[in-house]
């Protein structure tokens, strides 16, 4: 008596819809086999995998801002944050809520309205970016068409909330910031686009979902990093100055410009920059293992330990063993990729603003194209290994 | 065409060397990961100070005559010394001493002069104060001795690189009873006959 509705709950939750977990179907045919219409049930479906997955980012944020610090001390060889929870995890949540109960300041003589709007507009795409990311077949928002160019087009919001930011503050130095974040965002995004290209070309597709099931079909061997190795560099050191960490921190580099645009935040609206910055920094390091280091694959192919382990794939305790690894397997490239940044921002000394423009335009640019051709002419070539 | 090539070659050596730099920073970033952290946790653990340690200076009330000399050899003539001739004993005679230490150097010229050793250096160098003027020492402050990090139980002392053992890095690991590296001065005398016999014919002359 007790037991079936717990079993007519269970079932329906691993529905398993064309070999794969699909919980929103599961959880919506659960509400309709109580009467609930469907309509109806897919309402009460969407907001949770946003919720989800939005306090997976902030969780996201809070784990690489204590990253950050601890890697950063143990490469200077201090011990970092230590006295705030074990080990010092809770140093990121004392540091928000410090940021939260500060008193929030507009300048004088700044304009309020683009002051405020400043950090929503840098924030707010960032956010909507995780759209997109997927941490397994079915495990993702939404699984847009346009994937990656969506981000791409997100991405080019943020400058905007930059400027406005640098320029609402008056504050030269602000302005300054604000101004080289404008710079370096755009002309850092179009070699990141080409990059893109070039993997989109070998997937024939711009929807992330595909762009990592197309990698997955011998396990590492066939990650996009060894048919893109350049690719792979330059979307890399672009996320990097997309990100503005070092060495290309330059509109916020604190010996010549204070802290660029964010000089003149205090409280909850430089807390939003610093959310901002770091949820980009993880959503890049995911996006980067989505799009070259295999998503959500796990280095030797699921499917083939499955079948060595004598276990039908459609199985629910298979399809949930395989979420899960998913999961954990993205999360550990997009933080393995945090890691190196964070190591890179310790061994690199900043570029100077010539530079950073000379190295974009002159050097990544000429070279995201010439790659973009040979993908192309590799892919007419040989289009059995590069998508044909 | 060929210089073109040459540009070319001459361009992606370029960025191959850069590369190969950046790889090597990274391996010594990465390598410094591992090693142990050299910060001392300060209010919980404290560097016993070097036996020449040049920190607040203590001042010895009934050695001090008076002579002025610290005020003389003082760079900005900063102890005050206040006395009056006792006529009397035809002598003078001291009623307060005091130093600023919010204007002090420490450069320990004073004590290095005093006639009757009445002031020395103490290992104090905790010296924060929430109001300049508690800085002014008089002789009462000046006459006490700073807690030592050895006797303080809410500290855990550590020795300088300089005075552990030969071989060890790090004062975390190293006992209390070993010795630092080297020979102290007395050691040396003790190991050295001939300069002793030396001595003995000077003192016979």
């Amino acid at each position: 008596m007790f037991m079936t509705p717990l079993a007519t709950i269970q079932l329906p939750l691993a529905t398993v819809s064309g070999g794969n977990l699909d919980l929103a179907r599961g959880f919506q045919m659960a509400l309709q086999s109580w009467g609930v219409s469907p309509g109806l049930a897919h309402a009460l479906w969407l907001p949770l995998p946003m919720v989800l997955v939005l306090t997976a980012a902030v969780v996201g944020v809070l784990a690489s801002v204590w990253l950050e610090r601890k890697v950063s001390a143990a490469v200077q060889q201090r011990i970092g944050p230590e006295y705030a929870g074990p080990l010092g995890i809770l140093q990121p949540v004392a540091d928000g809520l410090k940021l939260l109960v500060k008193e929030d300041v507009i300048p004088d003589r700044a304009d309020g309205l683009l002051f405020t709007l400043g950090p929503v507009l840098v924030l707010v795409p960032v956010i909507l970016s995780w759209l997109i990311v997927p941490f397994g077949q079915n495990l993702l928002i939404s699984n847009v068409g346009v994937g990656i160019f969506l981000w791409i087009a997100l991405s080019s919001i943020q400058p905007i909330g930059l400027l406005m930011a640098g320029y609402s503050s008056n504050n030269k130095y602000a302005l300054l910031g604000g101004l080289r974040a404008a710079a370096q965002s755009i002309s850092y995004e179009v070699p990141l686009a080409l990059a893109v290209l070039a993997v989109v070309m070998l997937s024939n597709s711009l929807s992330t979902v595909e762009i990592v099931q197309q990698q997955n079909s011998a396990g590492l061997l066939s990650w996009n990093v060894w048919r893109q190795p350049v690719g792979f560099l330059i979307f890399w050191i672009c996320v990097i100055a997309e990100c503005e960490r070092a060495p290309f921190d330059l509109p916020e580099a604190e010996e010549e410009l204070v802290a660029g645009y964010q000089t003149e935040y205090a409280g909850m609206k430089f807390a939003l920059f610093y959310l901002g910055s770091y949820i980009n920094l993880v959503l890049s390091g995911l996006l980067v293992a989505v799009l070259y280091l295999g998503g959500w694959g796990f280095p030797l192919p699921v499917e083939w330990l499955a079948g060595l382990l004598h276990q039908p794939l459609e199985s629910p305790l298979v399809q949930v063993v395989m979420a899960s690894v998913g999961i954990v397997t993205t999360v550990l490239k997009g933080f393995l990729l945090i890691f190196f940044a964070i190591l890179l921002r310790w061994t690199t000394p900043r570029v100077r603003i010539d530079q950073l423009l000379d190295f974009g335009w002159k050097f990544l640019l000429p070279i995201a194209l010439v790659n973009l051709l040979v993908t192309a002419a590799l892919k007419l070539v040989f289009p059995a290994f590069f998508g044909g | 065409m060929f210089g073109f090539l040459k540009q070319v070659g001459d361009y992606s050596r370029e960025a191959v060397d850069a590369a190969y730099g950046i790889t090597q920073g990274l391996a010594v970033t990465f390598d410094h990961m591992r090693r142990r952290p050299i910060t001392v946790q300060y209010p919980y653990e404290k560097l016993i100070p070097s036996e020449r340690y040049r920190g607040r200076i203590h001042f010895e009330f009934d050695k001090c005559i008076a002579c002025e000399v610290c005020v003389r050899v003082c760079p900005i003539n900063l102890p005050v010394v206040d006395w009056v001739m006792n006529k009397e004993t035809k002598k003078k005679q001291l009623n307060n001493y005091s130093i600023d230490f919010g204007v002090c150097i420490f450069c320990g010229n004073c004590v290095e002069y005093c006639p009757t050793n009445c002031l020395s250096m103490t290992e104090e160098y905790e010296l924060a104060a929430f109001d300049r003027h508690s800085l002014n020492f008089d002789n009462v402050a000046l006459g006490r001795l700073p807690t030592s990090v050895t006797m303080d139980p809410s500290v855990q002392p550590l020795r300088e690189l300089a005075y552990l053992p030969k071989g060890a890095m790090d004062p975390h690991v190293v006992p209390h009873t070993d010795g630092r590296a080297g020979q102290l001065p007395q050691e040396i005398a003790a190991a050295a006959p001939e300069s002793t016999s030396h001595s003995k014919e000077d003192s016979s002359i």
